[in-house]
């Protein structure tokens, strides 16, 4: 009897034993080291909420908050805005080529993002990137697209809409395609232009995948790490040093205690971040 | 009707009860770091050269030098023969400090970069006894970087001694003499004259990149005998040795006499092929530049001793470099230290790896050792140098290299540093800050940021 009780748990347990030595014994580690000053040699100390102040009034904390939020503003709306072009342009049967197209807006996606990064090092370089070189020659001066703290983060932003823009067409072409075709026949029945089409059936009723589309992107955002690791190091002087980054220079340099307090700010501002989208995103009808 | 299994409430009970469980008990046995330990002080083997019998694994940097290190590991196997070695190329930068830290799957011995290893200590073993029989015939730089609280922890490898690399054919035009070369107030006036004669020319590299420029930094105030903190840890940039280097800095991009470009990426390489530099000065690795990037200046190029700081000062600073540590958990820590041993101090392991060898036909001459008796000016281990005009650079090297004072261990947070020290050298080198502004803002936040947070 006793037997035919457990055997369900006995069935689910694999489960949940690895999702607690794998999700949930680190997240309690870490929320612990959190607390603690530990450099992965010698005893840990007990610091109490001490590397929390200490990121909050740090000047570099904030900065690396800052630079994510410029790219935030860089990368998020513009990205809504080409997604939705795009996806709209994908579902459009009429389109000649539409699965070239498809396959190109997703190609970058799928490539693996430190090749495309290398790829943007070489394309950007100051000296000699194609980029400069296509300037020059319509006598444009030279820009120093990677290396400047007024260039860097624009060109570290356009890396990640080249890379993720494929991503954020297949979320909204989803939504499309959802969107019942009677709807627009019964609005082109009562005189309704396309663009009108476009602004009271299209974008309300994506609204959902667009809400979506700007958490997961906002998730991504404040985590970016690969891009400024690979293309400029955090620099020049910080100023592409993300607060991704910024969280891993202080694991790299065995601060653990530090980068563990860095790790559960940005999951609580992420998390902030993330409710305020949907709620500014939610449909009407959810509203009231 | 079946027996319900667990009700929801025992369910959810025994959950919490399990959970609560892992947060107290489990935990409170993984407690991050535990005790402190004190490191394990590792002894002379006790088995003869014959009998000394078993495996090490070793792990080293890849590329080329990770082919001649195979070369020089296969002599030590002919001295040792009942000694296997595992020898594996690692991006010991990612993983050794992790590695160290866990204590899974720990080598026996790495290759590390002496800037590391004061930091992991704590996970080494305390080589004093060993290195005890070669201490007065190494290197005080590199035994200084290698000692914590007196103990040694690191097998010193190579020494980077720093150098001037400059073009002879222009020097030889515009009427300077390269002896006269003497301090650093002489390496201004002799651009000055290059300057004047070609106004195009930017005559000193000033690097580009905040790392390298701080190691670079570091290398000219170790030649004046000190660094960013002294043995108990204590910052010491305000003074009068950074000043200088930074006044000098200052004087030199006012004048207009400084390429600022990061360390042979194309545009450095182009100013350098084109004439535009002609004094950089930089460590014995520069030498790779004239033999593997630089088409159109290949054989122009010369070294000589460092320019002192006051006259009759030490020549030369060290830049960078290695040494081997042995882990506290090897397996066979024993073994390690007697291939280390070999490699480092016995001429046949030294010489396998600065010698001509398959990879390197004129031998390595991007470092030399640190080991005294193996750096000695008329027994070159590398040979003279085509793209440096047949120079001798060993003797040059290692004539600069045995005037390098001794340091102390290299902070922890060294690296970490460069977000302030490097940033603001720049911001130096760029004309936005005096050396009071670089001295003054980069102490404060790194006190603030690394040394009160230790």
């Amino acid at each position: 009897m006793r037997s035919t009780r457990l055997s369900p748990y006995l069935f689910i347990a694999p489960f949940f034993v690895v999702f607690a030595a794998f999700g949930i014994y680190p997240l309690i580690y870490a929320l612990q080291l959190s607390f603690m000053r530990w450099r992965g040699a010698g005893a840990a100390r007990w610091v109490g909420v001490d590397n929390y102040l200490y990121l909050l009034t740090s000047p570099d904390f904030w900065a690396s908050l800052g630079n994510s939020a410029v790219m935030w503003v860089l990368i998020v709306p513009l990205q809504v805005v080409a997604g939705l072009g795009g996806a709209v342009l994908l579902a459009n049967a009429r389109l000649r080529l539409r699965g070239f197209f498809r396959v190109a807006f997703i190609a970058p996606f799928v490539t693996p993002l430190v090749a495309m990064a290398q790829v943007w090092i070489v394309v950007f370089d100051q000296d000699y990137g194609l980029i400069n070189y296509l300037l020059n020659l319509a006598g444009l001066p030279d820009v120093a697209w990677l290396t400047s703290t007024t260039w860097s983060k624009p060109t570290l932003a356009l890396l990640f809409l080249w890379k993720t823009t494929g991503f954020a067409i297949i979320i909204l072409l989803a939504g499309l395609q959802a969107v019942p075709g009677g709807v627009y026949e019964a609005a082109a029945l009562d005189g309704a232009s396309r663009a009108r089409q476009f602004w009271s059936i299209t974008v309300p009723l994506v609204r959902r995948s667009m809400a979506f589309l700007v958490v997961i992107q906002t998730l991504a955002v404040f985590q970016m790490f690969a891009e400024p690791y690979v293309v400029t190091q955090g620099g020049p002087y910080g100023s592409t040093t993300t607060a991704g980054l910024y969280l891993y220079n202080h694991i790299t340099a065995s601060d653990l205690g530090t980068g563990a307090a860095n790790s559960f700010l940005l999951v609580l501002l992420v998390f902030g971040l993330s409710l305020v989208s949907v709620r500014l995103l939610r449909p009407k009808d959810e509203v009231s | 009707m079946s027996t319900p299994p667990l009700g929801r409430r025992g369910f959810l009970q025994g959950a919490l009860g399990i959970g609560a469980l892992a947060a107290t008990g489990s935990l409170a046995a993984c407690a991050p770091g535990g005790t402190a330990t004190q490191p394990s002080k590792l002894a002379a083997p006790s088995a003869s050269t014959s009998a000394a019998k078993g495996e090490i694994t070793i792990w080293n940097r890849s590329g080329d030098l990770f082919k001649v290190f195979d070369a020089a590991i296969a002599k030590f196997r002919a001295a040792y023969p009942n000694v296997k070695v595992n020898h594996q190329a690692v991006d010991i930068d990612a993983k050794l400090a992790n590695t160290l830290i866990s204590g899974t799957d720990v080598p026996d011995g790495s290759f590390w970069d002496d800037a590391k290893i004061g930091g992991q200590a704590e996970h080494l073993f305390d080589l004093t006894d060993l290195i005890a029989p070669y201490k007065d015939q190494t290197s005080p730089y590199k035994l200084s970087v290698n000692t914590v609280d007196g103990k040694i922890y690191g097998v010193p490898w190579d020494l980077d001694p720093g150098l001037l690399w400059y073009r002879e054919d222009i020097l030889d035009s515009a009427g300077v003499d390269p002896a006269s070369l003497a301090t650093y107030d002489d390496l201004i006036t002799a651009a000055r004259t290059v300057k004047e004669k070609d106004p195009e020319t930017r005559p000193i590299h000033l690097e580009k990149t905040p790392f390298l420029s701080q190691l670079w930094l570091e290398m000219l105030a170790g030649q004046q005998g000190t660094s960013l903190t002294d043995a108990q840890g204590k910052l010491r940039l305000d003074s009068e040795e950074y000043r200088r280097i930074f006044t000098w800095i200052q004087t030199a991009v006012k004048d207009d006499l400084v390429t600022h470009a990061p360390y042979l990426e194309p545009a450095d390489v182009k100013s350098l092929d084109d004439g535009r530099q002609v004094f950089v000065p930089w460590a014995i690795w520069w030498s790779f530049a004239p033999q593997q990037l630089l088409k159109a200046t290949k054989g122009k190029w010369r070294a000589a001793p460092l320019p002192a700081w006051t006259p009759g000062g030490a020549r030369s600073g060290a830049m960078g470099g290695s040494s081997f540590v042995i882990p506290a958990k090897a397996k066979n820590p024993e073994l390690a230290w007697l291939l280390y041993e070999f490699l480092c101090f016995k001429e046949p392991g030294y010489t396998a790896v600065y010698g001509p060898n398959d990879v390197y036909p004129g031998g390595l001459s991007t470092s030399i050792p640190s080991y005294i008796p193996a750096a000695d000016p008329a027994k070159p281990l590398f040979q003279p140098i085509e793209a440096l005009g047949g120079q001798d650079l060993w003797k040059v090297a290692v004539e600069a290299g045995a005037t390098i004072p001794a340091a102390t261990p290299i902070p922890w947070w060294w690296a970490q540093s460069v977000d302030y020290l490097g940033n603001n050298m720049q911001r130096l080198m760029e004309g936005k800050m005096s050396p009071d502004q670089v001295i003054s803002e980069s102490a404060e936040k790194i006190q603030r940021n690394l040394i009160d947070r230790s």
